[in-house]
């Protein structure tokens, strides 16, 4: 009879023989997941792996799980490196995981092309849904690590840049397949902040198996349903994922990304510079403009328009006076023409004249012209000559006859 | 006079003035009148336009201040 042990010994046997066994410390299985659960407190997974005929129960610790690239999920086919051994408490046989790939990348890239087609057809990808990125963000939300590189050159740039927007970090696990819904959470999160004026999601480089959850649909529906303009900077170049499609714009890194995100500065300055010389010159040309156009109503003016109004009157008149005189002048002439003739043919009827040549006249005693009908005999007469006159008696008046 | 409402009231009325004074019509009295006019529009054009020239100069000295000078960078 063999000697008698206790169940606590046995476990402990059989956990020492199994860990002594070299093929069982560092093993590669091929399996389909069953009966997947992670433990919400302490963050470890456990699930059971199988074949067509056989399971065996696995756990996948915490730290390890953190670092999956994919969500596993019931029946997924997949192959995990693991030590095998016993679980002294329940007596149970179990797989220690501390790594787990899709069984085949092809299987993977497969998925990924059916869920590609999917949100393509549900224009998840299309272009009319694509949204411009604000010109002067004042708050640019990022979703990504708070730890890592990304972060830090997405500040480093934006510092650079533009100081002035400030930037709201949600901060999430970039790796392992609670990534996927956190990213897709601190979106919707962000989205719904009203200072966010647009979204960063960057993961600062990785493999492409590390890249891989942002592939995953649920990101790709929280970026789709974001309000807010986003920008993806997965940091790898050559391959897209989901969300690079998604996206309202796609950069290479995450330095790209907030290249994109913000205006810069120096350029700004720039473009305010010109704009203010512009709208300077623009001022200037005006007001010469109108300095031109009065100093055309000035030049008019000191031609002296009224002056020359005033000048044609001036001479108008002057030539009206001027014609006025001259005719004066003229009658003025003439009178005095007249009056000449006038003298010269009353001096020459002058009778003192007639009596200067030896003739008499014959008058009364005041001086008055006796005509000849008026002689009577016996009548005193004056005969006037040139300087004396004499008093004469009239004797006889006779008849002249002149015939005979 | 009436005063102008803005300088471009008073170019329009000088307009105006001048082809009136330019009009054979318009008698010497009524010329002499549009002249007087004309001047004191033409017053209130070029205080207009200093007023204007000087409020320029004002807010260039201001930007001047406030501008962005393009050489210094952090």
């Amino acid at each position: 009879m063999a000697e008698v042990i206790s169940v606590s010994a046995l476990n402990r046997y059989v956990k020492m023989r199994l860990d002594a066994d070299d093929v069982l410390f560092d093993l590669a299985l091929r399996g389909e997941i069953a009966n997947f659960v992670q433990n919400a407190r302490s963050g470890h997974c456990y699930f059971t792996l199988r074949d067509d005929a056989c399971s065996v129960k696995a756990v996948m610790f915490r730290s390890d799980a953190a670092r999956l690239a994919f969500r596993p999920q019931e029946g997924m086919r997949v192959v995990v490196r693991c030590r095998a051994t016993l679980y002294e408490r329940d007596g149970a046989f179990q797989l220690y995981v501390n790594a787990m790939f899709p069984d085949g990348m092809g299987a993977a890239q497969l998925a990924l092309e059916q869920l590609k087609e999917k949100l393509a057809k549900e224009g998840l990808f299309d272009p009319e849904h694509k949204k411009p990125l604000p010109a002067f963000p004042q708050c640019i939300g990022v979703v990504t690590s708070k730890t890592g590189a990304a972060l830090q050159d997405i500040r480093n740039v934006i510092g650079r840049r533009w100081p002035a927007a400030k930037l709201l970090l949600c901060p999430v696990t970039v790796q392992g397949f609670e990534a996927a819904q956190q990213v897709a959470d601190a979106i919707r999160r962000l989205d719904q902040r009203r200072d966010v004026d647009e979204i960063i999601v960057a993961r600062g480089g990785g493999s492409r198996e590390d890249l891989w959850v942002f592939n995953a649909e649920v990101i790709a529906r929280a970026a789709f349903r974001c309000k807010k303009p986003l920008i993806s900077a997965i940091g790898h170049e050559i391959d897209y994922t989901i969300l690079d499609f998604v996206a309202d714009q796609r950069a290479p890194t995450p330095s790209a990304a907030a290249e994109l995100a913000v205006p810069d500065r120096a350029e700004q300055k720039r473009i305010l510079l010109e704009l203010q010389q512009n709208i300077r010159k623009n001022m200037q040309n005006r007001l010469d403009l109108c300095y031109n156009g009065l100093e055309q109503y000035n030049y008019v003016l000191e031609q002296h328009l009224p002056d020359r109004l005033l000048q044609k009157n001036a001479a108008a008149l002057q030539q009206l006076q001027d014609s006025i005189r001259a005719q004066l002048r003229e009658k003025e002439t003439d009178a005095s023409r007249q009056l000449q003739h006038a003298a010269v043919l009353a001096d020459s009827l002058n009778p003192y004249r007639v009596l200067a040549r030896g003739y008499a006249m014959m008058t009364t005693e005041k001086g008055k012209i006796l005509s000849e009908g008026a002689l009577q005999p016996e009548q005193t007469v004056y005969i006037r000559s040139a300087s004396r006159r004499a008093r004469c008696r009239v004797e006889a008046v006779e008849e002249l006859n002149e015939n005979t | 006079m009436k005063t102008p409402k803005s300088f471009e009231e008073g170019m329009e009325r000088l307009n105006g003035v001048l082809a009136k004074m330019q009009s054979e019509e318009t008698t010497l009295a009524d010329s002499v009148k549009l002249y007087a006019e004309a001047a004191a529009l033409m017053e209130y054009c070029r205080a207009a336009l200093e007023k204007t020239s000087l409020q320029i100069e004002e807010i260039d000295a201001k930007l001047a201040q406030s501008a962005p000078d393009s050489g210094e960078e952090d």
